[in-house]
């Protein structure tokens, strides 16, 4: 089954593209990280994948449907999208926070079931905020709050988890544990694409690769073979011998 | 919500109400003067209150904007221009006209605020709270010249710009009435879409919310429940601002318990206003608008204060 097929996807906000017949596809057990220079299409490649967008040319299939035609309530159900920043001025529990993942579920107009609670539970307790659940999200830290967030996206129980930018402003102790995290989800049967800063860590779990040039180049594949030190110095136009691509390890 | 927290707000209510019944020089042995004049003004009070503090709670979820309210986004001021307009051209305010009108002058106002604030692009606060202060500031402007050169009329349009509760008709009354509670209900029923809403267009999408349509039937019940008000009692800052506020400190953010919380704590504030302007300053009357802004003004410096980072 395959959870996400883009096939030929083409976008541009101006005269030059800015994505170009872009195809590449999810499935189950996907941990995919999306790189490239700032600029290049990252974070706008997953609006358009989720139809917040309207892609110019090409199509994308989420579980085999078309996602400019999907309806919002079926679309949280089929793919679930946590922004690189989120921020309500309202002091919102932790609780009440993963509880809006489930809003599509049974119409705007019932309330919660129990179902949604035990969904909201599950969520929690597999990002490790259960602890948090009668905290307000305001007082959290910008670590715990990306947490909060992946748990109200696993509360919609969809089988495509898209991240833009989970791990940025956290420090090593967060990065590391959210990687984990979506490592194990992906183990889980989910298909988890992220959009990550740092090409060193893709090497902590992904798989596969997109990686992103601007004007709308890019190329698909094993993580191993995509981050190749001289591949991403073509990509983010760094010398070879950076000291920064050493950083990047390559799992054979 | 707790049941505690309900049983507080319940007694504010109550509270205000009594307030507004027992304010003035007449005592409590004088029945007539009691069910004849305050009670009709005090269940003015209530409806208009009820429909400010709706309102307020409905736009600052909508828009994800803690500083938006009837008032500052021009809702207020639409509403106000299209009933003096209606008034200088001799609509009866019991009419049906003059409520499409008041709604029409509502709905307008506040989309047009809205357009010209989503012109720079990404929606902000302050883009916001910048073209209701413009907008405002014309049909404000409006009003004036309307007063001006409408002489004869001149005295009771004043006092209806000003906002005071004198002289509400029975009949609407009891049409503002049905109307703040049907926008309540709405309102209640699509509690978790507003919530989803507070959380930002781009995540009310990503959780199955349509953002557009929801603005549009959170701007529409706003608009009515603020026609409403207005109609009864013209323009009337800082109740829409203000309650939510309060509400949330109490009760939590969420819709849920937000939305009828708000009305009740609009209608209760606005009572207690209304009765405080009778019996503070007697024999002097002072209009339940002006009492307000006294008391709401502050509360929106200390809300700016706050948002630039100033208790931190």
């Amino acid at each position: 089954m395959t959870l996400l097929k883009v096939d030929r996807l083409s976008f541009s906000y101006g005269p030059g593209p800015l994505i170009k017949d872009l195809s590449f596809e999810a499935r189950p057990g996907d941990l995919i990280c999306v790189l490239g220079p700032n600029g290049c299409g990252k974070s706008t490649l997953l609006k358009l994948l989720t139809g917040y967008m309207k892609a110019q040319g090409g199509s994308v299939r989420l579980s085999g449907e078309d996602a400019s035609a999907v309806a919002p309530e079926r679309l949280a159900a089929l793919a679930a999208y946590v922004p690189s920043e989120i921020s309500t001025p309202y002091d919102f529990t932790v609780r009440e926070t993963v509880l809006l993942g489930r809003i599509a579920r049974r119409g705007f107009w019932r309330g919660y079931s129990s179902e949604d609670a035990a969904a909201a539970d599950l969520a929690m307790a597999e990002t490790g905020t259960a602890a948090l659940a009668g905290r307000s999200i305001v007082t959290l830290s910008s670590g715990e709050r990306q947490l909060v967030f992946i748990a109200q996206a696993l509360a919609q129980e969809a089988k495509l988890l898209l991240l833009d930018e989970p791990t940025s402003h956290l420090d090593m102790k967060y990065k590391s544990d959210i990687m984990a995290l979506l490592a194990r989800l992906a183990g889980k049967g989910l298909a988890v694409a992220a959009v990550l800063h740092e090409p060193a860590l893709a090497a902590l779990g992904c798989g596969k690769a997109l990686l992103m040039e601007k004007g709308g180049g890019y190329a698909f594949g094993p993580a191993a073979e995509m981050l190749r030190p001289a591949r991403l110095a073509a990509v983010y136009g760094l010398p070879e011998t950076s000291p920064l691509l050493a950083s990047v390890p390559v799992r054979p | 919500m707790t049941r505690n927290k309900l049983l507080l707000l319940g007694a504010a209510l109550a509270a205000a109400a009594m307030f507004s019944l027992a304010a003035g020089p007449a005592g409590l042995s004088d029945w007539g003067v009691i069910t004849d004049l305050r009670l009709p003004r005090t269940l003015a009070a209530l409806v208009v209150g009820a429909g400010l503090g709706l309102a307020g709670a409905l736009f600052q979820g909508v828009l994800k904007n803690p500083l938006s309210d009837p008032y500052i986004l021009g809702t207020s001021a639409g509403a106000t221009a299209a009933a003096v307009g209606c008034f200088a051209a001799g609509v009866d305010r019991g009419s049906p006209l003059f409520f499409i009108a008041v709604f029409a002058g509502a709905f307008g106002a506040t989309f047009l605020s809205y357009w010209l604030a989503r012109l720079a692009g990404r929606l902000s606060d302050a883009a916001l709270v910048l073209a209701g202060v413009a907008v405002s500031a014309f049909l404000s402007a409006v009003v004036m010249l309307t007063l001006s050169v409408a002489r004869e009329r001149s005295f009771s349009l004043f006092y209806f710009v000003l906002g005071g509760l004198y002289s509400a008709q029975p009949g609407v009354l009891a049409f503002c009435a049905a109307l703040t509670a049907a926008c309540a209900a709405a309102a209640m029923a699509r509690w978790r879409a507003l919530d989803a809403m507070a959380m930002g267009e781009e995540k009310a999408y990503h959780l199955g919310a349509r953002p557009a349509r929801e603005r549009v039937i959170f701007f529409t019940l706003a608009c009515a429940a603020t026609s409403a008000a207005v109609a009864l009692g013209g323009t009337i800052g800082f109740v829409g601002l203000m309650t939510p506020h309060i509400v949330r400190l109490a009760a939590g953010p969420s819709a849920r318990v937000l939305v009828p919380a708000s009305a009740a704590g609009g209608a209760a504030l606005l009572a207690a206003a209304d009765a405080a302007g009778r019996s503070v300053f007697s024999p002097a009357e002072v209009p339940a608008g002006v009492i307000m802004a006294i008391a709401g003004a502050p509360f929106f410096m200390w809300l700016l204060w706050r948002r630039s980072g100033g208790d931190r």
